[in-house]
C-alpha cells in the first residue's frame, strides 16, 4: 500500500479526498491536529478511530468547512481546494451527519430532509415532491422511514437515517459519519450497517467514526489511526485484528506519577444496585449497574465517554431521577433524594461540566464555595447571612488549595480553568464527604493543577474517603485507581484490581468492547 | 334569557367581529415572531405608533390609504428598532420591548399634543376613516340585519384574509419554513446554510407590520380619530392568543374571536346589570388555563415516553 | 485575569490591582448610564429647539421643577415613594432572572384587600394603618406565588401568565369597585374614605409643611430598601435567589430546591409590590376610584431595571424617575412642551442601557489597549 505522501498530485488520483499536512492549533495553544494526512478512496468504507480528543472530530470539521486548518491543503477529486463552511463543503460533495442531530423536531421527516433546499411549484413549497423525495431516496438507500411522520415522534436510529438522506439529497458523494452508532441499539446498528454497504455500492464513499473496533473491524475496508493529535497509521482492516487496533489507539506512557500509602480499604460507602436510567427522549443509557465503593478507596470508572457514565454520576448524586434500581450510602437509601438529601448524606460531586454545573461565573468565589451549605452555622446564624463567616472561609480555602486569586470576592469567571477547578475541587473537598465523586477532574486544566489535584484526590483516600472517579483519561485512571471498572453501553464490562501488571491495553479491550468479562466475574469483583 | 336574546343576534356577530380585528392582526404578528424565536412583546407600543401616525397623516394628506401607508411604515419602523437593538445590540428582547412601548405610549401623546394642543386625543381633526364594505358596494345596507353583519371595514375583512396569508406564509412558503425553523433549532437550521439572524429580522418586521395594521384599524376604522393609550392592552392580549391558539395560525383566530366576542359582550352586557368586567376576565383565565393545561401535556407525553419504554422492555 | 496577577504573587499588590480594576469597572458602568442619560436629555433639548421652543426654558423647568415649590417636591416625593415599592417587589424576581410582570396586579389586589379593612373596620391607631398593610403583603404574596407556582413547576411562561393576572385583577378591581364599593346612590364610581385611623399622615397633617401629599409611608420606601437588600444579601433566601439568578443549573447541583426558591421570589415580589398599592390608597388617595394605579407598575419595572436590580440603587433610581416625571408637567406649563417627551428621554434611556453592547465595547476596547500596551 503507497504512502499518501507519494502520491501524485493529479487528476488520476485515486483519492476522491486527501488532506495533507494538516496541523490544528486552537488559539489556546492547543494542538489538536499535527501533521496530518488522510486520504479515502472513492467508493471505500473508511473507518476513523481514536481515543476521545485523539483530533478525529478536529479533522473531519475541517473537511466539512466548520474549522480552518493551521497549515497543510485539502484535494477533493484531486483538486485544491479551500473550504470555508459547511454550504461548501456541501458543495463539493462532503456531507457530515453529526452525532447530535441537527433536526427540527415539529418538522416531518420529508421536511427536515429538504430543508434549506426544498422542492417548488408555482413558488409554493412542494410537500408531495418532498415527500415523494425522501421515499425514492429512501428505496434507493435502503434508509427505510417514514416521510410523514414528525421527527419528534419517531426513535432514534429512524432520526439518524433521516441526516443521512438530507445529506444524500444534497448530492454528497462523501459521507463523514460521526460515531453513527454511539445512541443505536444493536439491531438498529445492524440495519445502518446494511444501509451504509448498500450506499458504497450505489458508488457513495463512506468516512466512519469511531470508537467501537468490532464494527470497525465489521465494516470498513480501510481504517485510520489517530493518536495525540497524529495519525499513527492507514491499514486495510482486513490485515489487523481488533487487538493491534487497539494497541495502536491507546499505546502511550503514562506521564503523571502519583504517589499512594499502601490501600486500606474500610466498609462499603456507596452501593448501586442494579440501577437504570432512561432518558426522557426514551433512551435507556443505564442497564443494570451494580458496584461498591469502600472506604479509603478510589475507584476508578474508565469506558469511552458517553456509554453511561455522565448518567451514573448525575443519578447518584440526585441529578437525575433513576428509572429502576438503588442507590446506598452507609447503608441509607438515597435513590432519588434531591441533591441537597444527597450532599447532606456525605456525598459530594466534582462535576463533569464546570462552566455549567460547578461554577456561577458571575458570582464571587466566596459565594461559590458556599453554596452547598449556606444556609448552615457558621455561615448563618439566627436566618441571616455571616459575611465575615463566608469570607474567612474563602481565605482559608483560597490559601488551602493555592487557588490564585487576590481575594474571595473575585468573581470564579474570572479565572483560569485550572483555579476555577481548584474552586470547585475546594468546595467539594471541604464539605467533609463520605464519598467524593470526581467526573472527568482535570479535563481543561493545565498540567500544574492537575498534579495539585491528583494529590488532593489522594489525600482524600487516604483520609478513608471513598471516591469514585470517572475519567475518559486512561492514563489519570491508571494513575489513581485502586479498582478499575469499565463501562460500555450502560453497563459494567469490567472490573480489576489496579496491579502494576495492567495495561492500558488490557482496559482498552474492554472500553473499546473487543472483550467482556462474564457477568460472575464483574458481581465477585464489583 | 335577555342574554342570550344578545349573544345569538346579529348585531352582535358583526359586534365581534369589530372588537376582534385589533386583536387577530396583532396576534398573527406575534404569531409569527414567536415561531420565529423571537416574541415581540412590543406589539402594543407599535399598534400605537401606527395608530397615530395613520391619523395624523391621513389628516395631512387628506387621504385615508397614505394614513394607513404611513402608520404601517412607522409601525414597522419601531419593529425593526426592536429588531436592530436586539440581533445587534444584543439587548435583552424583553427589555427593549418594554422600552418601545413606553416610547410609542409617550411619543404619541407627545406629538399628538404638538400638533393640536389637546393630549387626550385627536378628535378635533378631520381624520381619514379606511372604507367600509358599503363604501364600495352601497347596496349591502338595504339587506338589513346581514348587511350590518357584512358592511365591515376593509380591515377586518383584512384580518381574516391575512390568516389564511399568514398560515400560506408559514406552512406553505420555503421562507415560512426557514423561519419556523430557526424558531425552533436555530443550530439545525444554520447547518442547512438558513440565515438565522436574518430569518429573526423578518419575523420582528412581520409582527410589526400586522401589529401597525391593527393600530391602524383602531384609530381608522373602528373609531376615526387616535386618542391616547388608545390600544389599551390589546397588543398584550394579543400575546395570549397567541398561546391560546396553540401558536397555530387558526388557533389564534379563534382565539383572538374569543377575546373579541368577551369585549362585545361586556359592551352589550352593559346595559343589563350583567357586571361586564366579570365578562371579561374569562379569556384571561382561558389563557391562564391553557398555559397550565399545554404545561402539564408535555409533562405527561415525558414521562409516557420513559414508561413505555420500561414496559416495552419488560414485555421483552 | 491571570496576566494581570505577577509570578511571584505579590498578595497585597495583587489584591490592591483587583479592587482597582473593580474600581474602574463600576467607573466604566456608571459613565455608560450618565452618557445615555446626558445623551438622551440631550436628544429632548434639540427636539425642543427643531420644535421652535426655547429649550432653555424648558430645561430649567425640567430641572429645577421639583424644587422650586413645596408643592412640586411633595409630588415628586409622593411619586417616587410609589415607583420605589414596586421598584423593590419587581427586582426580587429579576435577580432571580424571572420576567415577572405582575407589579400591576399586585398592587391592585393589595390596594382592594386593604381598601376593604381599611375602609369598613374601624381599629385603633397604628394597627388601623398595620392591618391593612399586612393585608396588602399577604394578598401580593399569594399573587406573585400563583405565576410562582407555574412558572417553577409547570416552566409555564411567566411574562404571560403575569400579564393575565394583571388583566384579571384590574377588571375585578374594577367590578368590586363598581358594584361593591361604591356607595348607593353616587354619581362617581370611587368608595368611601377609608377609616381616619387607617391614614398614613401628610408632612402637611404633621408638621405643617406642605408637601402636597408626600405622607409617612416614606417608613415604607426606607424600610423596604433595607429590607430586600437584607433579604438579597445577607438571609440564605436572597443567596439561594442569587445563585439561581446567576446559574440556575449550578443552584441545583449546589443542592438549592430551585423550584421552591422561584415559586418564593415571585410571592416575595408580590408581597413588595403591594405595598405601593396601601401606600396610595393609605397615604394618597384615601380611597379607591376607577383607574387608581395609572402606569406605576410598569413605571415600576423601568426603575428596577435602571437600578440594575440591586435595592440599594431602587431609591436612586425611583427619585431620579419621579423627578423627570413632575419636571416634565413643569416644563409643559412653563415651556408649552408636552410633558410625554420626559417619559420619551425615559424610554430612550432605558434602551440604550438594554443594549449590552456598550459597555461591554468598552471594556473590551481597554482591555486591548491593556495588552498591547
Amino acid at each position: 500500500m503507497p504512502s499518501p505522501l507519494l502520491v501524485p498530485m493529479s487528476q488520476n488520483t485515486p483519492y476522491i479526498v486527501e488532506m495533507r499536512d494538516i496541523s490544528k492549533v486552537y488559539p489556546n495553544g492547543v494542538r489538536a491536529n499535527d501533521h496530518v494526512t488522510f486520504a479515502v478512496r472513492p467508493r471505500e468504507i473508511h473507518a476513523l478511530v481514536g481515543e476521545n480528543g485523539a483530533g478525529k472530530s478536529t479533522l473531519m470539521k475541517i473537511l466539512y468547512g466548520m474549522e480552518r486548518p493551521s497549515s497543510g491543503q485539502i484535494f477533493v477529486r484531486g483538486k485544491p481546494v479551500s473550504i470555508h463552511s459547511p454550504h461548501e463543503a456541501i458543495a463539493l460533495g462532503i456531507g457530515m451527519v453529526h452525532q447530535n442531530f441537527m433536526l427540527v423536531p415539529s418538522f416531518t421527516i420529508a421536511e427536515n430532509v429538504v430543508l434549506g433546499a426544498e422542492p417548488v411549484r408555482r413558488r409554493l413549497l412542494d410537500y408531495k415532491a418532498a415527500v415523494a423525495i425522501t421515499r425514492q431516496l429512501s428505496a434507493q438507500y435502503g434508509l427505510e422511514v417514514d416521510p410523514e411522520a414528525p421527527v419528534e415522534a419517531v426513535p432514534v436510529g429512524m432520526r439518524q437515517r433521516v441526516e443521512i438522506l438530507k445529506a444524500l439529497y444534497r448530492g454528497a458523494d462523501v459521507l463523514i459519519l460521526d460515531e453513527p452508532t454511539a445512541v443505536l441499539t444493536p439491531q438498529e446498528t445492524h440495519e445502518l450497517f446494511t444501509a451504509i454497504r448498500q450506499l458504497v455500492q450505489s458508488g457513495k464513499t463512506v468516512i466512519f467514526i469511531s470508537h467501537k473496533l468490532r464494527e470497525v473491524k465489521e465494516i470498513s475496508d480501510r481504517v485510520s489511526v489517530m493518536r495525540n493529535a497524529r495519525l499513527v497509521d492507514t491499514v486495510d482492516t482486513a490485515a489487523v485484528t481488533e487487538e493491534q487496533l487497539a494497541r495502536m489507539m491507546v499505546g502511550r506512557e503514562v506521564f503523571l506519577h502519583v504517589d499512594k500509602a499502601p490501600l486500606r480499604r474500610g466498609e462499603p460507602v456507596l452501593q448501586v444496585r442494579s440501577l437504570e436510567y432512561v432518558t426522557e427522549a426514551g433512551v435507556e443509557t443505564l442497564k443494570g449497574v451494580s458496584f461498591n465503593v469502600h472506604e479509603g478507596e478510589i475507584l476508578g470508572v474508565a469506558g469511552v465517554e458517553g456509554n453511561g457514565q455522565t448518567e451514573l454520576v448525575e443519578v447518584i448524586a440526585g441529578l437525575r431521577p433513576a428509572t429502576a434500581g438503588q442507590v446506598l450510602l452507609c447503608g441509607q437509601d438515597i435513590t432519588n433524594a434531591s441533591p441537597r438529601q444527597v450532599r447532606q448524606a456525605g456525598v459530594a460531586h466534582i462535576p463533569e461540566d464546570r462552566l455549567t454545573n460547578g461554577a456561577a461565573l458571575s458570582m464571587s468565589i466566596a459565594e461559590n464555595l458556599i453554596v452547598d451549605r449556606y444556609e448552615r452555622p457558621p455561615f448563618t446564624r439566627g436566618g441571616l447571612l455571616q459575611p465575615t463567616a463566608i469570607k474567612e472561609n474563602a481565605e482559608w480555602l483560597i490559601e488551602q488549595f493555592a487557588i490564585r486569586a487576590p481575594d474571595g470576592d473575585v468573581p470564579v469567571g474570572s479565572l483560569s480553568g485550572g483555579n476555577m477547578q481548584k474552586v470547585v475541587l475546594a468546595r467539594e473537598l471541604s464539605a467533609q464527604p463520605k464519598l467524593l465523586i470526581a467526573a472527568q477532574p482535570t479535563r481543561g486544566v493545565d498540567i500544574g493543577a492537575s498534579e495539585f489535584i491528583y494529590e488532593q484526590l489522594v489525600r482524600a483516600r487516604d483520609n478513608g474517603v471513598a471516591v469514585l472517579l470517572v475519567s475518559a483519561d486512561l492514563s489519570e485512571v491508571l494513575s489513581l485507581a485502586d479498582r478499575i471498572l469499565v463501562m460500555k453501553d450502560g453497563q459494567i464490562t469490567a472490573v480489576f484490581d489496579n496491579t502494576p501488571s495492567l495495561t492500558e491495553e488490557e482496559i482498552g479491550y474492554y472500553m473499546l468492547g473487543v472483550k467482556r468479562m462474564s457477568a460472575e466475574a464483574i458481581a465477585a469483583r464489583a | 334569557m335577555e342574554a342570550l336574546n344578545v349573544i345569538f343576534s346579529v348585531a352582535f356577530l358583526a359586534a365581534v367581529l369589530r372588537v376582534s380585528t385589533p386583536l387577530i392582526l396583532p396576534a398573527l404578528g406575534g404569531l409569527i415572531s414567536e415561531l420565529g424565536g423571537v416574541i415581540n412583546i412590543a406589539l402594543e407600543g407599535i399598534m400605537l405608533v401606527a395608530a397615530c401616525t395613520g391619523v395624523l397623516v391621513s389628516v395631512w394628506t387628506q387621504s385615508a390609504w397614505l394614513g394607513a401607508l404611513a402608520g404601517v411604515a412607522m409601525g414597522t419602523f419601531v419593529a425593526l428598532v426592536l429588531a436592530f437593538f436586539h440581533l445587534n445590540l444584543k439587548a435583552d428582547l424583553i427589555l427593549a420591548a418594554i422600552a418601545l412601548n413606553l416610547l410609542a405610549s409617550g411619543g404619541t401623546i407627545f406629538v399628538v399634543y404638538l400638533v393640536t394642543g389637546d393630549k387626550s386625543s385627536t378628535s378635533r381633526l378631520v381624520s381619514g376613516q379606511m372604507p367600509f364594505l358599503s363604501d364600495f358596494i352601497p347596496g349591502v345596507r338595504a339587506l338589513g340585519e346581514i348587511g350590518r353583519l357584512l358592511d365591515q371595514n376593509v380591515l377586518t375583512y383584512a384580518a381574516f384574509v391575512l390568516t389564511a396569508v399568514v398560515a400560506l406564509f408559514l406552512y406553505r412558503t420555503r421562507t415560512g419554513m426557514h423561519l419556523r425553523a430557526v424558531g425552533e433549532n436555530p443550530e439545525a437550521a444554520r447547518s442547512v446554510g438558513i440565515n438565522v439572524r436574518r430569518m429573526q429580522y423578518l419575523a420582528l418586521v412581520l409582527s410589526g407590520v400586522l401589529a401597525a395594521l391593527g393600530g391602524v384599524y383602531l384609530s381608522m376604522g373602528y373609531v376615526k380619530f387616535f386618542a391616547r393609550d388608545m390600544t389599551g392592552g390589546r397588543g398584550f392580549i394579543a400575546l395570549a392568543a397567541i398561546y391560546l391558539g396553540a401558536r397555530k395560525p387558526l388557533g389564534v383566530l379563534i382565539a383572538a374571536l374569543v377575546f373579541g366576542a368577551a369585549e362585545a359582550l361586556s359592551i352589550q352586557l352593559g346595559n343589563l346589570r350583567v357586571p361586564t368586567q366579570l365578562v371579561q376576565i374569562i379569556p384571561y383565565f382561558a389563557t391562564l388555563a391553557a398555559l397550565v393545561i399545554y404545561a402539564v401535556v408535555q409533562r405527561q407525553r415525558a414521562l409516557a415516553r420513559q414508561r413505555a419504554f420500561v414496559q416495552s422492555r419488560a414485555a421483552r | 485575569m491571570e496576566s494581570t496577577i505577577p509570578l511571584s504573587f505579590d498578595r497585597i499588590a495583587a489584591r490592591k490591582a483587583v479592587q482597582a480594576e473593580r474600581r474602574r469597572s463600576m467607573l466604566i458602568d456608571l459613565g455608560v448610564t450618565l452618557a445615555t442619560i446626558i445623551a438622551a436629555l440631550l436628544m429632548g433639548f434639540i427636539v425642543i429647539a427643531l420644535l421652535g421652543k426655547d429649550p432653555f426654558l424648558a430645561y430649567e423647568a425640567l430641572l429645577t421643577g421639583p424644587i422650586t415649590r413645596l408643592g412640586r417636591t411633595g409630588r415628586w416625593l409622593e411619586l417616587a415613594t410609589n415607583l420605589i415599592l414596586v421598584g423593590l417587589g419587581v427586582s426580587i424576581a429579576f435577580r432571580a432572572r424571572q420576567f415577572s410582570l405582575g407589579g400591576q396586579g399586585q398592587m391592585v389586589a393589595g390596594a382592594i384587600v386593604a381598601a376593604l379593612i381599611a375602609i369598613y373596620v374601624p381599629l385603633p391607631p397604628l394597627l388601623g394603618v398595620l392591618i391593612p398593610i399586612a393585608a396588602a403583603m399577604v394578598t401580593g404574596f399569594l399573587l406573585g406565588l400563583l405565576p410562582g407556582v407555574m412558572k417553577a413547576y409547570l416552566r409555564a411562561n411567566e411574562i404571560v401568565s403575569t400579564l393575565m393576572l394583571n388583566a384579571i385583577v384590574l377588571r375585578l378591581y374594577d367590578y368590586v369597585l363598581t358594584f361593591h364599593l361604591k356607595p348607593e346612590g353616587s354619581a362617581t364610581t370611587r368608595s368611601l374614605p377609608v377609616q381616619p385611623t387607617a391614614q398614613l399622615p401628610t408632612f402637611y397633617e404633621l408638621f405643617g409643611v406642605d408637601l402636597g401629599r408626600f405622607n409617612l409611608g416614606v417608613i415604607l420606601v426606607v424600610l423596604g430598601a433595607i429590607g430586600v437588600w437584607l433579604l438579597l444579601e445577607r438571609t440564605p433566601f436572597g443567596f439561594a435567589i442569587r445563585a439561581i439568578g446567576a446559574n440556575e443549573q449550578f443552584a441545583r447541583y449546589g443542592g438549592i430546591d430551585t423550584r421552591r426558591v422561584i415559586m418564593l421570589a415571585f410571592a416575595a415580589g408580590g408581597a413588595v409590590s403591594a405595598l405601593a398599592g396601601v401606600h396610595l390608597l393609605l397615604g394618597v388617595h384615601r380611597r379607591l376610584f376607577l383607574d387608581f394605579v395609572g402606569n406605576i407598575g410598569w413605571d415600576g419595572i423601568t426603575v428596577a431595571l435602571l437600578a440594575r436590580n440591586n435595592p440599594l440603587l431602587v431609591p436612586l433610581s425611583g427619585l431620579f424617575y419621579a423627578y423627570l416625571l413632575v419636571g416634565g408637567d413643569r416644563v409643559e406649563q412653563q415651556a408649552q412642551v408636552g410633558s410625554e417627551l420626559v417619559q420619551v428621554i425615559q424610554a430612550v434611556i432605558i434602551l440604550l442601557i438594554t443594549a449590552q453592547v456598550l459597555g461591554d465595547w468598552i471594556r473590551a476596547r481597554r482591555a486591548r489597549t491593556q495588552a498591547e500596551g
